[in-house]
């Protein structure tokens, strides 16, 4: 599969609040098995849409200084209905802290007006050059292909592209 | 791409305890996304190894006759990256059980090293979730699920030679 | 062992429901709903119920929180409404908790405004005394 869990930005408020949609359909293979004639978003993926969704935020916030924008700490992931086949998970965080070095969110997800999930969560913001400068050229690509990536999906939301551009 | 996150149990103490392994390729898909030119594993996808170590803890406790479902993830927390050629271990601990409802504990490591800690509470599907039509059957519980507890009491470590 | 005291029920009770509610502390206050002002699911309360077990070393079933038997007993509710007989019925399986509120208004859907903080809190001194 794709790893790539939200289909599109709506809403974006640089370093405090973005919304962000994932649809679902029959095609993502995965749903054979989650579950055989009961096919449903399975609940770890709601929390990396979320969780996506967040970094989208922290990299439009920070101009893309992280290339890695990665989950440390999950809380309190409550699960309260599923999303099926056809129905968008609409996920709304907002942004608790942000520093250059991570950032804490609160999110839920809903579809169709209804509550499916909420959590509490901590992203660590990471380039691989501050390990080991030699891979400062790798980083530079893991942007690259964000930015692009952040382009497609913001597309349809004036200010998600205004906070994207270089 | 199968839902399935774990390849193999190491131990199953019934009712207890629960140890699964899953090996990290490049030839997982995923890890293309995540990051081109610098693959590692999701963390969310670590929290369903260790979702489906202990779900079938909690489901094996009931002889799989409700269906199990993550329902709350308490708490989970990463230390360090996993990347592609290394093993996962899930060790999931059975803590508490009601009627309703079970909790686990659990520990991720690659090697000796302590990757990830998460901790889950798990419901019954019928009681706890309402306002929704599904199928009678245990359609958590999967063939592949079954097969792979299956595998490890029968060959118990036993190797099948050519 | 020795009894803890209210307050310290009270302060582990606070604890508890910070953790597994994601909520500050200063939310956490005695007339607080756990559903209505804390954001507690139903799977919270089943989390919140092993917690305490484990905090106090308490057996909880989980008909004595929550008695779900009277609460969807056709004898006791009607047209959404419990009557005297059910407000009867849940009195004597529920004293640590205040129905005032209830009584007054009985509208099943609005039976999750009687868990407050002080329910939870009489409810694990009554079971801390019993022991």
């Amino acid at each position: 599969m794709k790893f790539v869990l939200v289909d599109r930005i709506s809403e974006l408020q640089p370093r405090r609040r973005i919304v962000a949609h994932k649809a679902l359909s029959l095609a993502e293979e995965y749903l054979g098995d989650h579950f055989p004639r009961f096919p449903v978003l399975p609940g770890v993926l709601m929390l990396e849409a979320m969780v996506q969704a967040s970094a989208w935020l922290v990299r439009a916030s920070l101009d893309f200084a992280a290339s890695l924008v990665l989950l440390k700490e999950a809380r309190n992931v409550t699960y309260k209905s599923f999303v099926v086949p056809g129905q968008v998970l609409t996920i709304e965080s907002d942004c608790k802290e942000l520093t250059d070095e991570q950032s804490v969110f609160a999110a839920c997800g809903s579809s169709d007006g209804r509550t499916i999930v909420k959590a509490q969560f901590t992203l660590r913001h990471l380039n691989l050059a501050d390990g080991n400068p030699a891979l400062a050229e790798l980083d530079e690509q893991i942007r690259a292909h964000l930015r692009a990536l952040f382009g497609l999906l913001s597309a349809g939301c004036p200010t998600a592209s205004a906070a994207g551009r270089p | 791409m199968r839902w399935i996150w774990i390849d193999r149990f190491e131990e199953f103490e019934s009712g207890r305890r629960a140890v699964a392994v899953k090996n990290v390729t490049l030839a997982e898909d995923y890890l293309h996304d995540h990051f081109p030119g610098y693959p590692v594993m999701p963390a969310s996808l670590l929290i369903e190894g260790m979702a489906q170590t202990a779900g079938i803890l909690v489901g094996e406790a009931n002889n799989f006759s409700e269906k199990v479902i993550l329902a709350k993830v308490k708490r989970a927390v990463f230390y360090s990256l996993v990347t592609p050629g290394q093993q996962v271990r899930h060790e999931a601990t059975l803590e508490q059980m009601s009627g309703a409802a079970a909790m686990t504990s659990g520990r991720i490591f690659c090697g000796a090293e302590l990757v990830g800690e998460v901790d889950m509470v798990f419901s019954h599907i019928d009681q706890n979730i309402s306002g929704l039509e599904f199928p009678e059957e245990n359609f958590v519980f999967t063939d592949e699920f079954m097969s792979l507890l299956k595998t490890y009491r029968e060959q118990g470590g036993a190797r099948v030679s050519l | 062992m020795p009894t803890p005291s209210k307050e310290e029920i009270f302060g582990k009770v606070r604890e508890t429901l910070v953790e597994a509610l994601s909520v500050e502390e200063d939310e956490v206050t005695e007339d607080a709903t756990l559903t209505g002002d804390l954001g507690a699911e139903s799977i919270d309360f089943l989390d919140i119920v092993f917690r305490l077990e484990k905090t106090f070393g308490i057996k909880i079933p989980q008909e004595e929180l929550i008695p779900r038997d009277i609460l969807s007993n056709p004898d006791y509710v009607q047209n959404k409404k419990m009557n005297e007989a059910g407000l009867k019925a849940l009195r004597e399986s529920m004293p640590h908790a205040d129905l005032t509120a209830f009584e007054a208004d009985p509208d099943i859907d609005k039976v999750s405004d009687v868990f407050t903080v002080g329910t939870i809190v009489r409810f694990v001194e009554s079971k801390l005394n019993a022991a």
